[in-house]
């Protein structure tokens, strides 16, 4: 039996005017207990809609998502997910956003603080804690929402494009500390991105997602051996495999949009 | 420049006027202004009018706060108390608390705080505590702090809510580290002007018939003396002490705010 199992799913909104929106329809798949799960898909497909179907803050229209054999029918207290928009408390400083679980979790001042140094310093933003969110730019934010749901410690760790506004360098470093984290604490990761690259570098399989209805088109294992070697040719070849699958579907979708007109 | 002004065109007429009893000169208004602690006109001082005042409103004031702020943040956050609240709510709030003003002192007559508990309370400040002042000041200062607690709950992002049940939170604790935080800039926007309307309702119900002490007290019966200086002085002392409330809340707000000003 698999960690987490996405059971056919559908998620239909109503949108402004009545009208159906279908986000998602007859998405299915599976994830291991330790995975390392990427997701890649054309902007719109239902990436973000997934990984907040997965965290219970809504639910399927359809079918159903089982994580360690219960259905999740509320808010999935196994799983914490680091949304796509800036999400840190603006009154609390860098340190007490990521100390918010912890405080919940009523541990000593002094325990909490020694603990959120290290994530602090694992998403390099040392000297920061007394900063507000307002005086960091839009990237810092987002290590510190990393930070803080590092903090957490969920079994479950849902990452929406999280490292969209770094440069590449950061980005790198950052994706070598994730996966550090990732291997030090047996976690299973669910993490959307629109980088290739990334999710080439840290993911154990891909799912990549087509749009209108959104669902799994492919799935690639991806078998390289760790530290991955970025200009490896098993590396290059991955790229190129799952770019031209990307391409298919974008041509699909213009085609489709031609015989629609 | 414009108080210059002001205070030129004053010093002119009261010269023009020659009459203590219609317009005083600045300097007498100045000269009461110097001695807060001098009886007038055997009320006692101005010190002592704040003093009864300032008691009534404060506790007015934090009467309406316990009882707007949690209210609230519940009808902010839950529909059941919407839906219980909302429409007596709607149908008080045009009803100025000045309107209440002959019908609370109808009700409640003279009592005040001390004859509630025994008669030897009664030279003590709470003697000068009537119920129905302290009726008028928590109706003024409640609307304004109940419908800015329940606007600031309402604008609570959801994200945020969304975040801290992920990281743990239950309820109880989203109410006392999301949604009271968040809501608190517009909390206390809610109590610095309930708390100028408290201190203009209070003026109004001391001049009504039937009250012995307090600023607005002291206008009227200067009033009737015709004692201008007394009056004119009065109304600058009240001014000036609501400017100085609001300033107080203003201070205390802006520094747990910082975030809201800053916020992109
Ligand atoms: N609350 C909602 N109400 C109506 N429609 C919605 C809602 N949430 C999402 N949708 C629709 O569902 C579809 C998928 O949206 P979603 O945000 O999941 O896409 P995404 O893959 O995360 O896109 P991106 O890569 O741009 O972040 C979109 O067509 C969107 O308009
Ligand atoms: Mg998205």
């Amino acid at each position: 039996m698999s960690f987490l199992r996405i059971n056919n799913i559908g998620k239909t909104f109503l949108g402004e005017r009545k009208e159906k929106v279908i986000a998602l329809s007859d998405l299915s798949f599976d994830c291991q207990d330790g995975e390392f799960l990427c997701i890649v898909g054309p902007t719109g497909c239902g990436k973000t809609t997934l990984l907040r179907l997965i965290a219970g803050l809504e639910q399927p229209s359809e079918g159903d998502i089982i994580l360690a054999d219960t259905v999740i029918q509320d808010l999935n207290r196994e799983a914490t997910l680091v949304f796509q928009q800036y999400s840190l408390f603006p009154w609390r400083n860098v340190i007490d956003n990521v100390c918010f679980s912890l405080e919940i979790k009523k541990i000593p001042k002094k325990t909490r603080y020694l603990k959120a140094r290290k994530f602090i310093d694992l998403v390099g933003l040392t000297g920061f804690e007394k900063a507000l969110p307002y005086e960091l730019s839009g990237g810092m934010q987002q290590r510190v929402a990393i930070a803080r749901a590092l903090a957490h410690n969920p079994k479950l760790l849902l990452l929406d494009e999280p490292f969209g506004a770094l440069d590449e360098r950061t980005r790198h470093r950052l994706q070598e500390k994730l996966l550090a984290v990732w291997q030090k604490e047996q976690k299973t990761v669910v993490f959307v991105t629109h980088n290739i690259d990334e999710a080439i570098f840290l993911a154990s399989r891909i799912l990549i997602m087509r749009d209108r209805p959104g669902r799994i088109d492919n799935e690639i294992k991806v078998d390289l051996p760790r530290p991955r070697d970025r200009r490896s040719q098993g590396f290059l070849k991955l790229h190129i495999k799952i770019r031209e699958i990307l391409e298919q579907i974008l041509i699909t979708n213009t085609n489709n949009q031609r015989g629609v007109l | 420049m414009i108080p210059i002004i002001i205070i030129a065109v004053w010093e002119f007429f009261a010269i023009q006027a020659n009459n203590p009893a219609l317009l005083p000169r600045v300097g007498d208004v100045v000269n009461r202004l110097i001695h807060p602690f001098t009886d007038l006109l055997n009320t006692g001082s101005f010190v002592r009018h704040i003093c009864v005042s300032a008691s009534r409103v404060v506790l007015g004031f934090i009467l309406a706060a316990v009882i707007g702020i949690p209210l609230g943040l519940l009808v902010g956050r839950y529909l059941l108390f919407h839906r219980l609240f909302s429409p007596v709510i709607e149908l008080l709030r045009p009803l100025c608390p000045i309107a209440w003003i002959p019908f609370a002192m109808a009700i409640f007559k003279t009592y005040t705080i001390a004859d509630m508990f025994g008669a030897h309370y009664t030279t003590s400040i709470f003697g000068h505590i009537q119920l129905g002042m302290l009726y008028v000041i928590f109706y003024g200062g409640f609307f304004p702090i109940f419908l800015n607690t329940v606007h600031g709950v309402k604008s609570v992002k959801h994200l945020y809510i969304e975040s801290a049940l992920l990281l743990g939170a239950d309820q109880k604790k989203l109410f006392k580290k999301v949604i009271f935080p968040s809501s608190l800039p517009s909390i206390l926007t809610g109590l610095r002007v309930g708390l100028g309307i408290s201190w203009m309702v209070i003026i109004a119900a001391e001049m009504l018939p039937g009250s012995d002490a307090g600023i607005g007290y002291l206008i009227i019966f200067s009033y009737e003396l015709a004692e201008m200086d007394i009056l004119i002085a009065s109304m600058i002392l009240i001014g000036a002490v609501g400017a100085l409330l609001s300033y107080g809340v203003k201070v205390i707000a802006d520094r747990t705010s910082v975030w809201q000003a800053k916020e992109r």
